[in-house]
């Protein structure tokens, strides 16, 4: 008993202290938040706010043009959930077909897709963007959303990974009891695989939240612009930044993604205990 | 030994695999037919959305489109120009593999570390995990540029930190090198998402393996080593080859640091800022798609040498122990 | 407001930051989708103007574009290959912005009008005598101050077709870089990661009273002003002949694209942005100082006690100064980018001026001559 209380301190202080020291940063936005727009810099080596003041996030609330910062966060939650949902449904259908099933030309068509990371962005960036004009797809969502639905690369191969670490007996005893396939991909892989589930909800909803140049490049109205977009609207190249309003809003926008951490992590790590993958 | 036994278990289990499975029922046209239709979706948005991009910038790095006027052929000068004639080019390469080789390993290492430390059944994991990812999720906004240079700057806390050591302080904004590791400790620590796929990884792992080897007295490194590292390796495969291609393409890190100019004395001038800064301010598309195209082709190769590799190490539970 | 007044047009304004704006900007221009009306920088004018993408002005000029109260000269500042791309939306020069206090505080009375380079470099020592910069030093924008410099001897960065550099003496480049390399050694000049690490205005060395001055863009002023809370003063750049080194030019140009359906209801909102007085009261004087003396007057009861320091430097200027060379020439980005680079070895003392001047000769030229 009492070994283990000296190993729990060690294993706590580690850890925890680690922690800190990997936050410190974070808590310095958080602490820079409450600081006035204008000592932000001047008093950037302490921590601790003086004086401390919410006008910050009063500031920032208030938005750009008009436009509350509020309609951002809409913007963004709704094109963030349409992705999210897009990308689940798509990247676990197709992953099952990489993972499990046999055909001619799997390996060349997941070739394809992994070759599809490697080409640096800003090169296809103008051809695509060309592309989706001729769609009539400009100052619209669809072009960030679309796509998602027909899969993303990255989670696909993450998907394809965690089913092929599932032994092939489940699927072949549900053969045996009469599943097709399908059903074999919904009612056996699909509850296996949440814990990898619930981290490409993290990832994908924490991407397009975070992502900028596409919005950038597809939105033109301010009334459709995303949280990402509106933060650098607060500094200016032609007079003083608002710096304050912008510590204090980048940690407004960092809640929404918290509570979504929270609530799939649980997932990621319960997922596979109670579904009984043996012993 | 149990550890051995634990490895027979591993091993039977995946044998067993297609003992069990049954003969070839399905006619080979309905399994084809099947494949096609699970990945249709993927195959559908390809050629909808990206192979025409993709074909385009390949024809575009043979010419010397300003993405203001029509593209005119010009064969293979951008290329030449780059091997022949563009040192900036080869040192954003050198900066770019250093950048590559360094942080990627050090990145996996310590994610994996993590991921296993917070692996136990402690009520305080929970909490430690979300703080371990939160510096993930601030993402690559300005205000982390802001606080980079607030933390690196001479009177930043790491100087401090050097100074109470008795190291001399380190200028990370006026030294090439200094910069490129800052970039690389800044990757470090958005080591976030690796650690996460790797905890859902270890979360998969049978405890019976464990339980079967602690009892024969198996030490904690023979467990690692016999049947976390097997069991992990799929995961480890995916996380080595994806953060690998994302490291090539890392952009918006240096961008923000280096205010858009790869500096100081274009230390963090990676490849794909270089790229970035050939196509839109100086309007050499066609020289940028040709910088993409080489970077393709190299890490195309690097990808693939890592999968062929991959059979030597890595363990698929569904596909006989390889 | 416009809209208010012409309910036939209706108007969106796109907002985005200075890297997201020209981020947007080209494949915008890639895929035919510009806005009617652009904001265009002079160092990228040329180049979109020289591929089509803009609208030459001249038709609209004199008619929905009001010029009456515009001098040629005005005018004249967005003139390339004979054709009018853009309107400038007001006029800036380069000036010397500093804190007296500090001046004192180095021992130093006054900055004499017809101040000169030695002035300038006499000065710089006492400044770092007494524990100050002086100067930012000509790391941030070498291609402006270097430019300055150049045209006190009657000549430029880029010659007059764009296709090279605009001076044959590497002496001058030697002259200049060694005043600059000299001043960082002896600490009267930030060195260039010092600079890197700035990260606002709020902590530029001015505002936290580690450096005597700045040399910027005179509108940049105000906002300085704002950041430091201390009363600045504004003067000209260091001579001989600084009069034949100052010029003023465009901050911004107002454009209309080549793609525009609607180019003579854009030529009308551009009229209204150069010559309502309502319009310019919402701007004062962001983007310079206005074109039309009408509105200058206008604006003058509202300005801030900084905004008038500039409005009467501007005035000042445009008695002191010379014609402007026009803006950038393609492949300047590019430029720009290698003269910052050698400009930086030069202060990290990685490389000798000699050799600087010599590398930076042949590969500037070699951009100038294959961009178009």
């Amino acid at each position: 008993m009492r070994a283990k209380s000296v190993k729990w301190w060690i294993y706590h202080i580690l850890v925890g202290g680690f922690a800190v020291l990997m936050l410190y940063p974070v808590i310095w936005l958080l602490m820079s938040s409450f600081k006035p727009s204008n000592t932000i810099f001047t008093t950037a080596q302490s921590l601790i706010p003086h004086p401390w003041v919410w006008t910050n996030f009063l500031d920032g609330w208030k938005g750009i043009g008009g436009n509350s910062f509020g309609l951002f966060i809409k913007n963004t939650a709704v094109l963030v959930i349409l992705t999210m949902i897009g990308q689940i449904i798509s990247c676990s259908v197709i992953a099952f077909g990489f993972a499990r099933l046999e055909f001619k030309g799997k390996a060349f068509w997941f070739a394809v897709m992994l070759v599809t990371l490697m080409l640096p962005n800003e090169v296809v960036m103008v051809p695509q963007y060309i592309l989706f004009s001729k769609f009539g797809w400009l100052n619209s969502i669809k072009p960030l959303v679309v796509p998602g639905y027909f899969g993303q690369p990255f989670f696909i191969f993450l998907l394809v990974q965690f089913i092929r670490t599932i032994p092939r007996e489940l699927d072949e005893a549900a053969t045996i009891d009469g599943c097709n396939t399908f059903s074999i991909f919904s009612r056996i892989i699909v509850p296996l695989i949440k814990p990898a589930l619930a981290t490409i909800a993290i990832f994908s909803f924490y991407w397009s939240w975070d992502n900028l140049l596409g919005p950038v490049l597809y939105l033109n109205s301010p009334t459709k612009y995303t949280v990402s977009m509106a933060l650098n609207m607060f500094l200016s190249n032609e007079s003083v930044s608002n710096w304050g309003a912008m510590f204090a809003m980048s940690v407004v926008t960092l809640i929404p993604v918290l509570v979504v951490f929270f609530i799939f992590q649980r997932s990621v790590v319960e997922g596979i205990s109670t579904s009984g993958l043996k012993g | 030994m149990s550890v051995q036994k634990a490895e027979k278990e591993i091993q039977q289990n995946s044998m067993s695999a297609p003992v069990m499975r049954p003969k070839n029922k399905k006619s080979k046209l309905k399994k084809n037919l099947e494949g096609y239709a699970f990945i249709s979706p993927f195959i559908i948005g390809f050629l909808a959305f990206t192979i025409i991009p993709i074909l385009t910038s390949l024809y575009l790095s043979f010419t010397n489109y300003n993405l203001f006027s029509a593209p005119h052929w010009i064969g293979f000068a951008n290329y030449k120009k780059l091997f022949t004639d563009d040192p900036r080019y080869w040192h954003s390469v050198r900066v770019t593999l250093i950048y590559v080789f360094a942080g990627v390993p050090l990145r996996l290492a310590f994610a994996l570390l993590i991921a296993m430390l917070l692996n136990t059944a402690s009520r305080a994991v929970g909490l430690y995990r979300s703080l371990f990812y939160l510096p993930s999720l601030i993402g690559g906004s300005v205000s982390v540029a802001i606080m980079w240079r607030n933390i690196f700057g001479d009177q930043g806390i790491i100087n401090l930190l050097l100074k109470f050591l008795g190291i001399p302080v380190v200028h990370w904004f006026g030294n090439p090198s200094a910069a490129l590791w800052m970039l690389i400790f800044l990757s470090i620590w958005q080591f976030g998402s690796s650690m996460l796929i790797f905890l859902a990884g270890l979360k998969g792992i049978s405890k019976s393996y464990y339980e079967a080897a602690s009892m024969d007295g198996a030490n904690g490194w023979q467990r690692f080593n016999k049947i976390t590292l097997p069991m992990l390796s799929p995961i480890i495969l995916f996380n080595l080859v994806m953060q690998t291609i994302s490291a090539f393409m890392t952009f918006v890190p240096a961008f923000i640091i280096s205010k858009g100019t790869g500096g100081p004395l274009d230390g963090t001038l990676l490849y794909s800022l270089y790229l970035f800064l050939q196509g839109f301010s100086f309007f050499n598309m066609g020289y940028a798609s040709a910088m993409a195209w080489i970077m393709l082709i190299f890490v195309g190769i690097l990808t693939g040498f890592i999968f062929l590799t991959s059979k030597l190490w890595v363990h698929y539970e569904s596909e006989g122990g390889r | 407001m416009y809209e208010k007044k012409h309910p036939n047009v209706k108007i969106e304004p796109e907002y985005a930051t200075w890297d997201d704006y020209w981020k947007k900007l080209s494949p915008e221009a890639a895929a035919n989708q510009l806005p009617d009306i652009i904001q265009m920088d002079p160092s990228y004018i040329t180049q979109y103007a020289n591929n089509n993408q803009l609208a030459d002005l001249k038709p609209y000029l004199g008619k929905e574009i009001d010029t009456s109260d515009l001098s040629q000269n005005f005018l004249d500042t967005g003139k390339i290959n004979g054709n009018y791309y853009g309107l400038s939306a007001g006029g800036v020069a380069v000036s010397y912005q500093y804190d007296p206090e500090l001046l004192k505080k180095a021992g130093i009375d006054s900055i004499p009008e017809n101040w000169t380079w030695t002035d300038y470099e006499n000065m710089a020592k006492k400044a770092a005598a007494a524990g100050l910069y002086f100067v930012d030093g000509p790391g941030q924008a070498p291609d402006v101050e270097f430019n300055y410099y150049l045209r006190t001897f009657g000549k430029s960065l880029y010659s007059k077709d764009g296709k090279s550099l605009g001076y044959t003496d590497d002496q001058l480049f030697v002259d200049y870089f060694k005043m600059y390399a000299e001043m960082v050694k002896g600490k009267a000049i930030p060195s260039p990661d010092v600079e890197a690490q700035v990260k606002g205005l709020e902590d530029d060395p001015v505002v936290k009273q580690q450096s005597i001055g700045i040399v910027q863009w005179a509108t940049q002023m105000a906002p300085l002003q704002e950041a430091a809370n201390r009363p600045l003063e504004i003067t000209g750049m260091p001579g001989p002949n600084a009069d034949k080194g100052l010029f003023i030019k465009p901050s911004m140009y107002w454009s209309i694209a080549n793609s525009s359906k609607n180019k003579s209801e854009a030529a009308k909102f551009v009229d209204f942005l150069t010559n309502n007085i309502e319009a310019n009261k919402l701007m004062l004087g962001d983007r310079g100082v206005p074109g039309s003396p009408k509105v200058q007057k206008a604006l003058e009861p509202l300005l801030t006690p900084a905004n008038k320091q500039v409005f009467e430097y501007m005035a000042w200027a445009q008695d002191h100064s010379s014609a402007y060379n026009g803006p950038d020439p393609s492949g300047a980005g590019q430029v720009i980018t290698l003269l910052t680079n050698v400009s930086d070895q030069i202060a990290y003392g990685k490389m000798k001026p000699e050799e600087a001047a010599k590398q930076f000769r042949q590969q500037a030229n070699a951009i100038l001559a294959t961009s178009k």
